[in-house]
């Protein structure tokens, strides 16, 4: 394979290169600068172009230093506090980042709690408060009471079929509380109960609820069957009696 | 009669003590390198400003920064190429904001600043398109270039002041003269 000729073109980079890193050209270089005029001149430029090059970054880079600085800097430092490392504000910002925080996720939590246009809701989270509850009779006495036809009394009995939410009520003027179990369907129904109790005065007619014929039919009581008696004269039962026998037939 | 109180330094004002005297002796140290250094923050922030009153300000700025930072410097033998790359830094953020001012008032007014009398004497027309190429070097080129430029300083002592390989200098030296070139060569006389 016959080697390539190079041509002065070829050289150029070679050159520049060279001048660049500021080395001595290689063997094959100046051999090639030794022969033509032409390149040898064009090396001799780039030459100089790289001395006006070094000479202009040296004036660049070596500026006179005004000799007002260091008494500025000097002055500047004596105005300065003494550099102390002080923890105090960094805590500072870590704490107000801590209460941010908290109170957007308080705020974020209480906002999803009351959301406005639910005002049942936000009445019943009020009301959630044991504090504020007067105490109530349990539920669960009251349904006894009532008539299986009102529906309050059908919606209290609900209650003990299906408890789905826990809500507090006061049994009592003490300490101890009940626990209600109350189906979610029918929390604003309870609500409204709980609300008619804390202002003095139950009204069952504010609950409200669809009757169900089901809820009849488990209601319902069955009439009490009473089967035929024997009855024997007491006499009988006196001397099964006697002291040994400990049996005794009613 | 005349009481004597003996009044002993608590704890509070013995640590009080303690921290002036550490601070006294931060002051002389930094200091020391004040002298020494001053003039390289203030001739790297010439060489990417190229105006002295704004090297000269951020070469001030720089020498605060420092001392500010002074005690958080756990190898005080690298406080040179500290230094240079904070001063270098608010070097380019100066050159940056002005740029950005420079558009702004060149919306209501044509009038480019002129520059002061020493800035005029200094600038031939090749060293200003010498200037002005080193400009648009990328910025590790640069920083290479200003510091070999510099008087006393050889390529061994710009790596170790910027805490890198000496290949890596030779390298960027050799792209950002290279680049230079190519730029200037049609300015050249």
């Amino acid at each position: 394979m016959p080697s390539k000729m190079k041509t002065c073109k070829d050289y150029r980079t070679a050159m520049t290169d060279a001048a660049a890193a500021a080395v001595e050209p290689s063997l094959e270089l100046r051999s090639h600068l030794d022969a033509c005029a032409p390149c040898r001149a064009a090396f001799g430029d780039e030459l100089q172009l790289f001395a006006a090059l070094d000479l202009g970054v040296r004036t660049a880079a070596n500026a006179e230093v005004p000799a007002s600085l260091l008494p500025r800097v000097r002055v500047q430092l004596n105005e300065q506090a003494i550099p102390r490392r002080s923890w105090i504000p960094a805590a500072a910002v870590v704490a107000a980042a801590v209460v941010l925080v908290a109170t957007m996720l308080f705020a974020r939590k209480f906002g999803r709690d009351k959301d406005p246009t639910n005002p049942a809701a936000n009445s019943s989270a009020r009301r959630i408060s044991p504090a504020r509850i007067q105490p109530a009779p349990p539920v669960v006495a009251h349904i006894e009471a009532t008539n299986p036809q009102d529906p309050a009394a059908m919606n209290a009995h609900e209650t003990r079929r299906e408890p789905t939410r826990v809500y507090l009520a006061a049994n009592t003027a003490g300490p101890r509380q009940v626990s209600v179990l109350v189906p979610s369907g029918q929390k604003d129904a309870v609500d409204k109960l709980l609300d008619a109790l804390e202002r003095g005065g139950a009204k069952t007619g504010a609950l409200v609820a669809e009757k169900s014929e089901q809820l009849s039919q488990d209601l319902a009581v069955l009439p009490l069957a009473i089967s035929s008696m024997e009855i024997e004269p007491l006499a009988t039962v006196s001397e099964e009696s006697a002291p040994g026998n400990e049996t005794t037939r009613f | 009669m005349q009481e004597l109180v003996l009044i002993q330094p608590g704890r509070a004002a013995e640590k009080e003590f303690a921290q002036e005297a550490a601070a006294a002796a931060l002051r002389r140290e930094f200091e020391e390198r004040l002298a020494e250094c001053g003039p390289l923050a203030y001739r790297v922030a010439r060489g990417v400003l190229r105006n002295s009153a704004d090297a000269e300000d951020v070469a001030q700025e720089a020498l605060l920064r420092a001392y500010r930072r002074f005690e958080r410097l756990r190898d005080r033998a690298r406080f040179r190429g500290w230094l240079v790359r904070i001063a270098f830094r608010l070097a380019i953020d100066r050159v940056r904001s002005s740029r950005r001012r420079e558009v702004r008032e060149t919306l209501w007014s044509r009038t480019a600043p002129k520059p002061s009398t020493e800035d005029l004497a200094a600038a031939s027309e090749f060293q200003g398109h010498l200037e002005r190429a080193m400009e648009e070097l990328p910025e590790k080129q640069r920083l290479v270039l200003l510091l070999a430029g510099m008087e006393g300083h050889s390529l061994e002592e710009v790596a170790e002041m910027l805490g890198l390989p000496m290949g890596t200098v030779k390298s960027r030296l050799f792209f950002a003269r290279k680049q230079l070139a190519e730029k200037l060569r049609c300015h050249r006389k």
